[in-house]
């Protein structure tokens, strides 16, 4: 059996999916503990390199999680996430950086089951793919 | 040098067992204390009782710490409960870090052991966060309580009216040369059967007789600058070539030799190129249209002049700009008929005595064209009726929704119809019957009693229009045809023209369906997702007389409840800034910004983020390529510090 337990960070915004994963507490929806949450106020405030520097500092999987798209509190800000994800998401193969070791999502406030099984997927997958070795620049910081 | 380490406070709360039970407290507790980062840490039982709260304070006094950590349940339920008491100690509110041990971990862990390991990664990544915190000030600002309105419709003018009773200054701008919107065309209001003109006239005079309230008819928005509490809107008031003196006797109206269809009467009747739209309208000013005036046109015509009891001619009259201060905007422009002239089958526009619902209301308006009278182009009275209901509704190529106010109207023809012509056949042709409460169940029950024919048709996608002599075929899936003097296509209703410039102008957005889209469907209806920018009446949506009233009212409500007069409004705490040692001056910031908070100061050159405007986000902070924004209280380094201590070891 496969005992890694991977470390995922997962940046969440305040008013959809940070609420969809209290919801998820409330309804005692059991996830991962490998999954630990970072509250932003938006999916929009999340700079590529906080994304990097969670690799960088031990972390085996990242997951950005927003409003669904039309429902963004600030209007586009997941939008914008959105796009900066498909890029880091090109640019993470070029690190060595298996993609799918970052996921975006979009969960609701009322999604808590929706919550629960994205990040129990995300744990799986991440799981599956093991420990994250890093080489070259990423490790070093980009200097 | 010698750097005193921050004095970092650490309450693990119980929550009766909620979190006790699912963590070994007890073991964090130590864990914490071997760290030797915390100059304080207990263990203690609800939190956010008032003894709990009491306990708090008293421990922040006792040690006042540099920051403090509370490990319990979600910042969005208690971090401000905890960050209130603190300020009450004299400790700012960024100081106040809550670990969420109960929604994120102590609830949905199996694994006590984990439970508590995540428990502790939490809480070093709250530590590392709080070292950093910047003290964040409360930051208040005088605001305008006066409103301005777009749109005089039903709803612009209880909102007028209302905003006026709360004392307020109130600009109501039209685009058309009177106020009434689509509610003065109309001769009554169904269910209730109540008289248009009459629910109008005695609001009209009121409004033209508050001096809280400046009418500008025949104007246009150009541009609106500012924010909540203090926007600056540029208006541009057409000449109307006709001064305030008059009051609307009509004397020129005979006298002038241009006739032209007139838009008040859908074309149906006729109007003057010096013309008002109904007797009593406000303003009761006539105005003249530049563009059909011979005066105007080849300098050979100045009948109206001396005609005019008044001396109100006067052709030297300029557009005027004007640039209002207003707290806060409500958008009220209305909706639109929907158009059915893309469909031929339905024979608008080819077959003479087909008309639309809004034209057959023009037909039986007492200010309509023919002063009430229910007849066909040949002036004769219809016997048969056929009314379709959703025609270019619930179609992708027309309007794709259902405007759900449209079936009470059109079985109300038949209501209006018999009262005229009681010998009259009616018919409504339709599918689905949208009516809204009992009233208009019952409304619609009389109809079926009084005469009215309900045809059920299979698809209305099949309906076809025939002209057959002196009278109408109407052929369709799912029933025998009919045959009738008239027919009467029943539209939807879409979004108001210039809907799109006025939400591009505003910086509001609109929904899928292309109407005003409300800050929430369910709790805040008539708020745009703009601070301070509010929709009423149908511009929020397709709704009916009721509706339209009570949403200008809440609107109306929402704004005399926050900006009072005398009275600061709070800004935003959470906002962005630019450092402008680091700014670059790219306005990457710019583009991204979803509330055009930053602006460039071509002097400095450097963007500045305008913080009343500013909602907090941060889109701008991560896409700065220089550092120099900076998100008050998720500050790269916070969040940094965060990431690194949720992932120590």
């Amino acid at each position: 059996m496969n005992n890694f337990e991977p470390k995922i960070v997962a940046f969440t915004c305040n008013w959809c999916s940070y609420a969809g994963a209290d919801k998820a507490g409330m309804m005692k929806l059991k996830y991962s503990a490998d999954v630990k949450l970072i509250r932003v106020m938006c999916t929009g405030r999340v700079d590529t390199q906080f994304v990097m520097t969670a690799f960088r500092e031990g972390a085996d999987g990242v997951m950005i999680l927003g409003c669904h798209p039309g429902d963004c509190h600030y209007r586009t800000g997941n939008v914008k996430a959105l796009k900066r994800y498909k890029l880091l998401k090109k640019t993470l193969v070029q690190f060595g950086i298996n993609d799918k070791r970052l996921k975006l999502d979009w969960v609701a406030a009322g999604e808590a089951e929706l919550f629960q099984k994205v990040v129990n997927e995300m744990a799986e997958t991440v799981k599956e793919l093991g420990p994250l070795h890093l080489t070259g620049n990423v490790e070093q910081g980009g200097k | 040098m010698n750097v005193e380490r921050p004095k970092i406070a650490l309450f693990l709360c119980e929550c009766s067992t909620n979190i006790s039970n699912f963590i070994d407290l007890p073991a964090v507790a130590d864990w914490a204390e071997s760290t030797k980062d915390f100059c304080f840490v207990e263990v203690s039982n609800l939190l956010c009782s008032p003894d709990g709260k009491k306990h708090f304070a008293e421990k922040l006094m006792e040690h006042k710490p540099d920051g403090i950590i509370v490990a319990a349940c979600s910042p969005k339920l208690h971090e401000k409960t905890f960050q209130d008491i603190a300020e009450e100690v004299g400790i700012n509110m960024s100081r106040v870090q809550m670990a969420n041990i109960r929604e994120n971990v102590s609830w949905v862990t199996k694994d006590k052991k984990k439970a508590t390991e995540k428990a502790k990664a939490m809480i070093k990544a709250a530590l590392q966060r709080v070292i950093l915190a910047e003290d964040l000030e409360k930051v208040t600002m005088e605001a305008i309580p006066d409103v301005l309105i777009i749109g005089g419709g039903i709803a612009g003018i209880e909102a007028a009216l209302t905003a006026s009773k709360a004392g307020r200054k109130v600009y109501l701008v039209e685009k058309d040369v009177s106020l009434g919107g689509s509610v003065i065309k109309t001769e009554e209001v169904a269910p209730n059967m109540e008289c248009s003109p009459c629910l109008l006239a005695p609001r009209l005079s009121e409004i033209r007789d508050d001096p809280n309230i400046t009418v500008l008819a025949s104007s246009e928005i150009t541009d609106v600058l500012g924010f909540y509490g203090n926007f600056l809107v540029k208006v541009r008031k057409k000449a109307r070539y006709v001064e305030e003196s008059c009051i609307g006797c009509e004397a020129c109206f005979d006298v002038c030799p241009v006739t032209v269809k007139s838009e008040f009467h859908l074309g149906l009747g006729n109007r003057k190129a010096i013309y008002a739209l109904f007797p009593g309208s406000v303003p009761a000013s006539a105005v003249i249209d530049s563009d059909l005036c011979k005066h105007f046109i080849d300098n050979s015509c100045d009948a109206c002049v001396p005609a005019c009891p008044f001396g109100s001619i006067n052709f030297d009259e300029k557009d005027e700009e004007l640039e209002i201060n207003v707290g806060a905007l409500v958008v009220a422009t209305g909706s639109k008929d929907g158009d059915v002239s893309n469909f031929a089958e339905l024979g608008y526009k080819t077959i003479k005595n087909v008309y639309t619902l809004p034209e057959f209301e023009r037909l039986a308006s007492s200010n309509g064209p023919f002063g009430g009278k229910i007849q066909l182009r040949n002036g004769e009275q219809p016997l048969s009726i056929a009314v379709i209901h959703c025609a270019g509704s619930l179609r992708e190529d027309g309007i794709p929704y259902c405007s759900g106010t449209c079936c009470v109207d059109a079985i109300k023809v038949g209501e209006l119809v018999r009262k005229q012509i009681p010998a009259a056949k009616v018919f409504n042709v339709h599918n689905d019957l949208v009516f809204v409460g009992p009233k208009e169940n019952a409304f619609y029950r009389k109809q079926v009693k009084d005469g009215t024919q309900f045809i059920k048709c299979s698809d209305l996608k099949t309906i076809q229009i025939i002209e057959k002599g002196d009278k109408i075929r109407i052929d369709g899936k799912g029933f025998k045809s009919i045959k009738v003097d008239m027919v009467i296509l029943s539209t939807g209703l879409e979004p108001a023209s210039g809907t799109n410039e006025l939400a591009d102008m505003l910086n509001i957005d609109l929904g899928k369906d292309g109407f005003f889209k409300a800050d929430h469907d369910l709790l805040n209806e008539t708020g745009s997702v703009l601070e301070g920018v509010y929709v009423a009446g149908c511009s929020a949506g397709p709704c009916n007389v009721a509706t339209s009233v009570t949403r200008a009212r809440s609107a109306v409500g929402d704004i005399i409840s926050k900006l009072i007069p005398g009275r600061e409004i709070e800004l935003e705490i959470l906002t962005s800034v630019i450092d402008e040692e680091k700014c670059g001056a790219c306005k990457l910031c710019i583009s991204v910004c979803p509330y055009k908070a930053i602006s460039f100061d071509e002097e400095k050159n450097i963007s500045i983020v305008t913080e009343a405007i500013c909602r907090g986000c941060g889109t701008c902070v991560a896409s700065c390529p220089s550092g120099a924004a900076k998100a008050k209280h998720f500050t790269d380094d916070q969040i940094y510090a965060e990431i690194g201590g949720l992932l120590y070891e």
